[in-house]
């Protein structure tokens, strides 16, 4: 009889269908790995495990009983702790607060029992030979692998029969790393089921008994960790068709570089990049979430902090602002990734929004040029087919195809020919996807560098002409037109060696 | 220096700041008043700073949880007017009103609770607006500044007990339940939602029962502020509520309390309210005019907040 056993399972949020006749079974006592792409449904699925959010459709059997938490209190109560990658602790409060909060040892008049606070704490760390924390320490003063570790330790002070990890080891150093997945081959043999997230293959392989694989937002299949080889398990990560949605590839590199980075970095997130992008260039930037493509795009941008050496055709060029980065022929034009939050103005109009970064190619003593004004908005519009009904109409009741080609408008306009284009077909339809593939070639036969990041592999894969696959903020990959494979790409981003 | 030590001066860096200036507002007072640092001088200065700590207190835990609330200043007018017209001559009577004018107010913020929390608003426009129409209330109960309290009840203030005037054991008595209060579980999860919503509510708090709690805290504080203000005043006042609004948030922020919540304690407001109140002494002693008041109010409060941007500063460079 196995502890966990789930068949069907389903959830979906408004149409979108984010797990779909998931089935998975786990037993008392083994380390069990979620593995898959972002976004197969691995997260999903441990949600409702943990009772953050409601399944759909489906059942879930724990200990032979049916189990639909309401909470993450209610799954704690039945035996069910996780500990997700996205930190629940409370920033000013002390590590040993955090550990026990809300159910802090109390004397009979209210007030927290501090001494014996500190004694469990101090118990727990033991007993798990923790790596050395100040446990009174605001968490807040804390570095974020120590934050993963209380993290943990919040998780183990709950008596539990199974525990979730949710890549807990992504951010933790080598040793720190060392003592978790011992940690967690311990807890497993003392008659824990532990299901372990990592998209490490070598963590996976030296700790887990069995994986179940996760794609497309279900399961495809559940192995032996010792009887499966690596080849397998990418091709049963990937397997999915191709559409005929991309544009045909001419090769339009120059031999002129537009951009040269090295060692740039930012905090730890961005750890020494260095790279050439050429004039008529795609230079795609792949990898697991989280590895440092926000920070690499940003930090080009002028938006973050960063170090290193940037050069711009030629020139030596560090933006510390986006407001420096946006100056002119010479400098970089970013489509974030929040059309949103950060592309673009809703309540504004289309007009409005494709000028707004450069007043200055249409003012003439401070006063705006409406004839240049409209001359340039109409060439966009042209150029990028907006569908619109009049360039005075409200950007936000665009459709999102429509209201990322603004985005495109608005960061063309300002005659930057390095062009930073962050995940720009999230959200939006099938058929504009194309068009901005088609376009994005065509500006680079224009003599555009373009550097292109997308969450979907398949995209990096038939629109760039080199990719470059980032891990751990580090370049550990820079793969060649005919070296370009979905394989290719997510082996260099989960496999430890190098390609 | 040691690194505990260190993290310990980061810590409370803006708390000490707010002493050190306390100080030296003390020391120059002192240079030009003899007579400075004396139990009548402090029996004195705490009769006269207690209604702004009282509110202040309040003000702290709403603050504490991430919010404001400018709903105090319509509640201590309000609560002064009730009384002012209320209390009469009866003791039995005076008792039954003050309790009522303690609960209205936690009702009141308990209300402001309800609504920020339930219908996702802005704490600073729902406060606006019920400052709005607590002090339209006032001024329908008592549209001048009258009505009476007894004698007796005017004489607390000037009441001693051990040497120590009423005001003196108040303070004291709060601060006891200051250090009780914030480790309690709900003294605790004020703190927690404060510093991160999102953390406490995936560890299972109940976010609404947190809003009505520490706004209605501030309502029952302002409150009580109010009732002492009588003692003070001897009568009710439909506008005076609006002094207390900004002091009280200047108090807490003088202190160390961080706007953002989760972070500071009742002694920096208390330190800050001090501040505010000798800061008017130290005007009048050196003979200056009084609008040099709002003047350095309003440097100490730079002072204070450029002291905890800094330390923060320096201790995330440090973390990295």
């Amino acid at each position: 009889m196995d502890l966990i056993e789930v068949s069907g399972l389903t959830k979906r949020y408004g149409g979108i269908v984010a797990l779909e006749q998931a089935s998975f079974s786990a037993r008392a006592g083994e380390v069990h790995a979620l593995i898959g792409e972002n976004g197969a449904g691995k997260s999903t699925f441990i949600q409702i495990l943990a009772g953050a959010v409601a399944h759909d459709g489906g059942d879930v059997l724990f200990d032979g009983a049916h189990y639909n938490p309401a909470n993450p209190d209610d799954a704690e109560t039945t035996g069910v702790t996780a500990v997700f990658q996205e930190l629940s602790l409370i920033p000013d409060l002390t590590v040993e607060e955090n550990i026990w909060f809300r159910r802090e040892p109390r004397r009979w008049w209210g007030a927290a029992d501090r001494r014996e606070l500190r004694r469990k704490t101090l118990d727990l760390f033991e007993k798990y030979e923790f790596p050395p924390i100040q446990a009174d320490r605001d968490v807040r003063r804390l570095t974020l692998a120590e934050q993963q570790i209380v993290e943990i330790a919040k998780g183990l002070a709950k008596s539990t029969r199974v525990l979730i990890l949710d890549e807990a080891t992504s951010a933790l150093p080598a040793k720190e790393t060392e003592w978790l997945l011992k940690l967690t081959r311990k807890l497993a043999e003392e008659g824990l089921l532990v299901i372990f997230i990592s998209h490490r293959m070598g963590e996976v392989r030296s700790i887990a008994d069995r994986m179940t694989i996760f794609r497309n937002g279900s399961t495809v299949a559940t192995h032996v960790t010792d009887e499966v080889s690596d080849d397998e398990i990418v091709a049963q990560m990937i397997g999915r068709q191709m559409d005929r949605l991309y544009p045909e590839r001419h090769d339009t590199t120059t031999g002129r570089i537009a951009l040269k980075v090295s060692n740039l970095e930012c905090g730890s997130r961005l750890r020494g990049v260095g790279f050439e992008l050429r004039e008529g260039e795609v230079l795609g930037v792949g990898g697991l979430q989280g590895h440092g493509h926000r920070e690499l795009f940003q930090s080009l941008f002028g938006a973050s902090r960063s170090t290193g050496e940037v050069e711009l055709w030629g020139r030596a060029a560090r933006f510390n602002s986006p407001n420096q980065a946006l100056s002119g022929r010479d400098g970089i034009a970013l489509v974030p990734e929040d059309r949103g939050g950060q592309g673009l103005l809703n309540s504004m109009s289309v007009r409005e929004n494709l000028t707004l970064s450069v007043q200055r190619r249409m003012t003439w003593c401070g006063l705006v040029d409406s004839k240049r004004e409209a001359a340039l908005v109409r060439e966009m519009v042209d150029l990028l087919s907006i569908k619109v009904e009049t360039p005075e109409q409200e950007a936000g009741t665009l459709s999102g195809g429509n209201q990322q080609k603004v985005v495109f408008g608005k960061m063309l306009l300002t005659e930057a020919r390095v062009l930073l284009l962050y995940d720009p077909t999230r959200g939006v339809d099938v058929g504009t996807k194309s068009e901005i593939f088609q376009l994005m070639r065509d500006l680079a036969a224009q003599g555009y560098a373009i550097l292109f990041h997308s969450s979907d592999m398949p995209e990096l894969v038939h629109v760039c002409d080199r990719v470059m696959v980032l891990r751990a903020g580090h370049v550990a990959a820079l793969l060649d037109r005919s070296a370009i494979s979905e394989e290719a790409i997510l082996r260099a981003a989960v496999l430890e060696k190098d390609t | 220096m040691s690194t505990s030590l260190r993290n310990y001066l980061l810590d409370k860096a803006p708390f000490l700041t707010a002493c050190v200036m306390l100080v030296a507002i003390l020391a120059t007072y002192a240079s030009l008043q003899r007579g400075v640092f004396s139990i009548d001088e402090l029996n004195l200065v705490t009769g006269s700073a207690m209604t702004l700590i009282l509110v202040a207190t309040g003000q702290t835990i709403v603050i504490l949880r991430g919010g404001i609330d400018l709903s105090v200043g319509g509640m201590v007018s309000l609560g002064t007017v009730i009384a002012a017209t209320q209390f009469g001559t009866d003791p039995v009577n005076i008792v039954l009103w003050s309790s009522a004018i303690l609960l209205l107010g936690f009702l009141i913020g308990a209300a402001n609770g309800v609504m920020i929390n339930s219908l996702q608003l802005q704490p600073f426009l729902v406060t606006l607006a019920t400052w709005s129409v607590l002090s339209g209330v006032a001024m329908i109960i008592l549209p001048t500044d009258g009505g009476s309290v007894p004698d007796w009840w005017i004489g607390f203030g000037y009441s001693e007990l051990l040497g120590l005037a009423g005001p003196v054991w108040m303070m004291i008595a709060l601060i006891g339940f200051w250090f009780w209060f914030k480790s309690t579980r709900l003294g605790t999860t004020i703190r927690a939602t404060g510093s991160s919503e999102k953390s406490a509510f995936l560890s299972g708090v109940s976010i609404m029962r947190v809003d009505i709690a520490a706004y209605g805290l501030s309502g029952f504080f302002a409150a009580a502020g109010a009732l002492y203000l009588t003692t003070q005043t001897g009568g009710g006042s439909p506008i005076i509520g609006k002094d207390y609004i900004l002091p009280s948030v200047a108090a807490a922020v003088i202190g160390g309390v961080s706007l953002f919540g989760g972070r500071g304690g009742l002694m920096g407001t208390v330190v800050g309210a001090f501040i505010l109140i000798l800061i008017g002494s130290l005007v009048f002693a050196l003979r200056i005019s009084s609008h040099w008041q709002p003047v350095l109010s309003g440097m100490i409060l730079l002072v204070a907040v450029l002291t905890s941007s800094l330390t923060e500063k320096t201790a995330k460079g440090q973390a990295q």
